[in-house]
C-alpha cells in the first residue's frame, strides 16, 4: 500500500471511528473491544510498558553540542550565584 | 512519508510509533486482559472526541469549537500556569521600573518564542504517547537523561518555593498569616488531584487559571496612556536604561517568565494523558496560540497595572510580591490592589499545581512507575506521593524562618532561561527525529525558528554573564 493510499484509509477508518461512538449514547467501556477501538495502538499502557524507544546513535557534531550546552549551563549557574550574592549584599 | 507496515506482535519490539487504531492491530487485541483504568479514562475521553465530530460536522464552526472545547487544557494550562507568581512580579518590576517602553513588545516576542517551542511538544505528545523526560531517557540515554532531569527538578522546586512565596503574600495583602495562606493553597491542590481523573483535574486547574485575567481590571484602573503602548509597540522605545546588571537580569527574567523547561515536559506529558492523537495536532496548536494570546495579554496588563509607580517615582528595585499591591494602593485603589494581590495568589497556586504535577509526571516516565492522573491513588501512589511530597517541601520551606526566600525569588526565573538551551536541543533533536515523529517532524522553518530561539536564549544568557561579571564593558 502506497502513502497516499495509507493516508486515506486510516482517514476512512478516522470517520468510522466518530460515526460508531455517535451511534452509542454513551460507551461501553466494560467491553475491551471499545477501549481498543478508541485507543491507537501504542497508546495503550500495557504496549507502552512492554517496549521502550531504542537509543539512537549521535554524531560527533550533536555530542559535541550536548556538552558544549552542559559547560554553558554550569557556568552561567556560577554566573548567576555570584550575581545573586551581590545583589542581596548591596554591591550591585 | 512511508506507509508503516502492518501493525503485529513485533511491532511492539520495535516501539514504532503508529496511528493504527489497538482494535485493528493484533498485538492490540492480545493487551485485552492487561487494559487499565488509565486505558478506560482515556478511551472515555477519546469517545468524546469522536462523538464531538461526527455530531459536530453538520454545523462546520461550532462542531469545530466543541472539538476544540474538548481537545483544549494543556496548551492554555501551561501558558497561564507559566504567567506564575515570579513572572508576574518580573512583569510588575518591568512596569514600575521602566514603564510603557521596550518591555511591552518584548514581553510579545517572548511569548512569540514560547509558542514556537510549545507546538512542537504538542506534536512529540500525539505522536509519541510519550513524555519528554521518558523520551530523552529512551533515544539519548541515562547520562543525559538523568542531566535533563536533574536540570527540571532542580528548577522546579525553586520555582515552587518562588510559588509558595506569591501564595503568601498576595493572601498577606488580606491580612492572611503566612501558615494559613500555605496551609489552604496546599489543601486546594491536594483537592485538585484527588479527583482520579485528568478530565477533571485539567478543568478544575483551567477554571482556577482563568483568575490570572485579575491583571486586566487592575491594569484597567490605572488608567493606560494606549497612546504610549502604541508607540512603544511600535517603536519598542524607551529603551530600559541604567544599572545595565541589573537591567540584563531583568530582560533575562522576562525570558525566563515564559520560556522555561517545566514547561515543555509538562505540555507533552499532558498532551499524552490527555490522549491526544496525531489527528489532534491542529486543535492543539490552537489550544497553545490561545494559552499564549490569553498570558501574553494578562502579562502586559501586569506591567501596565505597575506604571504608576513609575511614574511617580516610586522605586520598586527591591519590591516583592505584595509590597507591589500595597504600593498601589493611592493609585488604583483599594478595590485594584486586592486585584493585583489576589492576581498574584492566583498565579502561585495555578503554577503550583502545573509544576508539582510536572515533576510527578517526569519522576513516573524515568523510573516506569505510572504516572498519569486517570490513575487511582493505590495504582500510582509514588507519582501522587511526588506530586504532593514535592508541594509540602517547598510549602514547608517558604514556612521556615531565616529561609533564603529572597535568593530564590532572584533567581528562579534567570534559572529557568539558563537552562533552556540544552532543554531545547533535546526538544529539537527528538522533534527531528523522522523514527518518531514520521511526516509529523519538523519543517525547515520550523526548525529555522527553533535554533533562532535557543541562539536568542544562548545570547541573553551570555549577555548577562558579560554585564555580571564585566560591568564596567557595558557601561554599568
Amino acid at each position: 500500500m502506497n502513502a497516499g493510499r495509507y493516508k486515506d484509509s486510516l482517514k476512512n477508518a478516522d470517520r468510522e471511528l466518530d460515526a460508531d461512538a455517535a451511534a452509542s449514547a454513551r460507551p461501553d467501556l466494560k467491553d475491551p473491544n471499545v477501549v481498543l477501538s478508541l485507543l491507537e495502538a501504542d497508546q495503550v499502557v500495557a504496549a507502552k510498558q512492554q517496549t521502550r524507544f531504542g537509543r539512537r546513535s549521535l554524531s560527533f557534531g550533536v555530542r559535541l553540542a550536548m556538552w558544549s550546552l552542559r559547560v554553558y549551563v554550569i557556568v552561567m549557574f556560577v554566573i548567576v550565584v555570584i550575581s545573586v550574592l551581590r545583589a542581596l549584599h548591596g554591591g550591585g | 512519508m512511508a506507509a508503516p507496515e502492518k501493525t503485529s506482535t513485533s511491532a511492539y519490539q520495535a516501539a514504532q510509533p503508529t496511528t493504527e487504531l489497538a482494535s485493528r492491530s493484533a498485538a492490540g487485541r492480545q493487551l485485552i486482559g492487561l487494559l487499565t483504568h488509565e486505558d478506560l479514562d482515556r478511551a472515555r475521553d477519546r469517545w468524546r472526541v469522536a462523538r464531538a465530530r461526527w455530531t459536530g460536522r453538520s454545523w462546520k464552526s461550532l462542531g469545530g469549537l466543541r472539538v476544540l472545547w474538548l481537545l483544549m487544557g494543556p496548551g492554555v494550562l501551561v501558558f497561564l500556569g507559566e504567567n506564575d507568581a515570579p513572572s508576574m512580579l518580573s512583569y510588575s518590576a518591568d512596569g514600575a521600573r521602566y514603564g510603557i517602553g521596550f518591555f511591552v513588545p518584548f514581553v510579545i516576542l517572548t511569548f512569540v518564542m514560547g509558542f514556537i517551542v510549545q507546538e512542537m511538544t504538542v506534536r512529540l505528545g500525539a505522536v509519541t504517547h510519550r513524555g519528554h523526560a521518558e523520551l530523552i531517557f529512551d533515544r539519548f540515554g541515562k547520562f543525559w537523561g538523568m542531566f535533563s532531569t536533574f536540570d527540571l527538578m532542580l528548577g522546579n522546586f525553586l520555582t515552587l518555593v518562588a510559588e509558595f512565596i506569591g501564595i503568601r503574600a498576595g493572601l498577606s495583602f488580606f491580612g492572611i498569616r503566612p501558615g494559613i495562606a500555605v496551609g489552604g493553597a496546599l489543601v486546594l491542590v491536594l483537592a485538585v488531584i484527588t479527583t482520579g481523573r485528568y478530565w477533571t483535574w485539567e478543568r478544575i486547574t483551567m477554571g482556577l487559571a482563568i483568575f490570572n485575567g485579575l491583571f486586566i481590571p487592575a491594569a484597567l484602573l490605572a488608567h493606560p496612556d494606549w497612546p504610549a503602548v502604541g508607540h512603544a509597540l511600535a517603536t519598542w522605545t524607551p529603551l530600559p536604561l541604567g544599572d545595565r546588571p541589573q537591567t540584563a537580569l531583568l530582560i533575562l527574567s522576562t525570558v525566563g517568565a515564559t520560556v522555561t523547561p517545566w514547561m515543555l515536559f509538562f505540555q507533552q506529558s499532558a498532551v499524552v494523558d490527555k490522549g491526544m492523537q496525531p489527528r489532534d495536532i491542529s486543535a492543539g496548536r490552537l489550544d497553545t496560540l490561545l494559552g499564549t494570546v490569553l498570558a501574553a495579554v494578562f502579562g502586559i496588563a501586569a506591567i501596565l497595572a505597575t506604571v504608576p509607580l513609575f511614574h511617580h517615582g516610586i522605586n520598586a528595585a527591591d519590591f516583592e510580591y505584595a509590597q507591589f499591591a500595597q504600593a498601589l494602593v493611592p493609585w488604583i485603589g483599594h478595590i485594584g490592589a486586592a486585584l493585583f494581590a489576589l492576581g498574584m495568589f492566583e498565579a502561585g497556586i495555578v503554577a503550583a499545581i502545573a509544576i508539582s504535577t510536572s515533576s510527578a509526571y517526569a519522576f513516573g516516565e524515568v523510573f516506569g512507575t505510572a504516572h498519569s492522573l486517570n490513575r487511582p491513588l493505590r495504582e500510582a501512589w509514588p507519582f501522587y506521593v511526588i506530586l504532593v511530597g514535592s508541594a509540602c517541601a517547598a510549602a514547608l520551606l517558604v514556612l521556615v524562618p531565616h529561609a533564603p526566600l529572597e535568593f530564590i525569588a532572584l533567581t528562579v526565573n534567570v534559572i529557568a532561561v539558563l537552562a533552556m538551551p540544552p532543554a531545547l536541543f533535546f526538544l529539537l533533536l527528538l522533534v527531528n527525529d523522522r523514527e518518531l515523529m514520521g511526516e509529523h517532524a519538523n519543517t525547515f522553518w520550523q526548525n529555522f525558528a527553533g535554533v533562532a530561539v535557543t541562539i536568542l536564549l544562548v545570547c541573553a544568557g551570555l549577555g548577562f554573564g558579560i554585564a555580571t561579571v564585566y560591568p564596567r564593558i557595558l557601561g554599568g
